[in-house]
């Protein structure tokens, strides 16, 4: 470490300035955390209340694991890494969420069971 | 270029292996990859119960109290910045902001079990929703009951790690470990982001 002094102060600058931008995006991280409450409330469709808190708790969601959890200043293999368990993770949620909200997938009420049809004779 | 030549510890890449990515953090991001897809699956098994509710189900709306669960995410939240600090300054060697950081980071994991606790205790007694009584039940305490666990121990490990602080053996050179750490403090936030969505506001809609 002959001179250190110089990489030092940079290093040192760019930490504070981290300091200041994790407080930023905390404080933005509570702000969407209340406009999603206030989505809730509102009296639109329910399609477009869903969509914008999709987006919203996404928004958070790429804010914490790109700043907080350091994703843009890591390799990009482990941003791959995460990606490849997080789209795992969505297409089974998707096909699921497929599967079981067909209308043939809708659980039989035993009230509305009825019973099989007479076996049709052609005679 | 070597850390030494640089003259401070490059956190973001290791040189020493194949990758360029230090081995530890590549595990813990394995591991994350993979807790996805239980959490996927955990969240998928609620949501498909709550479309098709079985009847005498109760209705989530009047069970939930979205005042405590906001506040409880706001917790969260601002225990993920605490976490990100203390990562911030064990890369800076600064051992006594990593202390206050981290005891921040485990007083507000405290107060979000607490609150789920509280929650619980509501739902089962006063609610009268307990895991076998309903499908409702069963999903809902299945899924933020594992959540729960990965807070607790998570703050047992960030306990750990503040125990350790006080031995004289955690160095800059050691960031990577409270790194690792953070990246799993922060994977459960990002756990109940979605299921403060996905379970409790898409109920008010």
């Amino acid at each position: 470490m002959s001179d250190p002094a110089p990489d030092a102060s940079t290093g040192h600058e760019i930490e504070e300035s981290k300091f200041g931008l994790y407080v930023q995006i905390a404080m933005l991280l509570a702000v969407i955390t209340g406009l999603e409450l206030v989505t809730v409330y509102l009296p639109f469709m329910k399609w477009l209340l869903i969509t914008v808190l999709v987006v919203l708790s996404t928004v958070k969601f790429m804010f914490v694991i790109f700043y907080f959890m350091h994703l843009r200043w890591d390799k990009a293999f482990c941003t791959i890494l995460f990606f490849i368990g997080l789209v795992l993770a969505g297409g089974t949620m998707w096909a699921l969420l497929k599967l079981f909200g067909a209308e043939a997938s809708k659980p039989l009420d035993t009230a509305r069971i009825e019973p099989p049809p007479a076996v049709l004779r052609i005679s | 270029m070597s850390t030494a030549a640089a003259g401070a510890i490059d956190h973001h890449h290791d040189p020493t292996t194949t990758t360029g990515i230090p081995n530890k953090k590549l595990l813990m991001w394995a591991f994350l990859a993979s807790d996805c897809m239980f959490f996927g699956c955990l969240i998928s098994t609620h949501l498909i119960y709550r479309l098709h509710p079985p009847p005498g189900t109760p209705p989530a709306r009047q069970v939930f109290s979205i005042e405590l669960t906001s506040f409880s995410t706001f917790i969260l939240l601002m225990s993920s910045l605490m976490m990100a600090l203390a990562v911030n300054a064990i890369q800076k060697g600064n051992l006594k902001s990593l202390r206050w950081s981290l005891l921040t980071t485990i007083f507000f994991g405290c107060i979000f079990l607490g609150c789920q606790v509280y929650e619980f205790r509501n739902f089962v007694f006063e609610k009268h929703l307990t895991i076998t009584n309903s499908i409702l039940g069963t999903t809902f305490f299945t899924l933020t009951g594992t959540h729960g666990l990965h807070v607790l121990i998570g703050v047992i490990w960030l306990s750990g790690m503040l125990i350790y602080s006080f031995t004289g053996r955690l160095g800059e050179k050691d960031a990577i470990d409270v790194e690792m750490m953070g990246l799993y403090w922060h994977f459960v936030d990002i756990v109940w982001i979605v299921i403060f969505t996905a379970v409790y506001l898409l109920e008010y809609i």
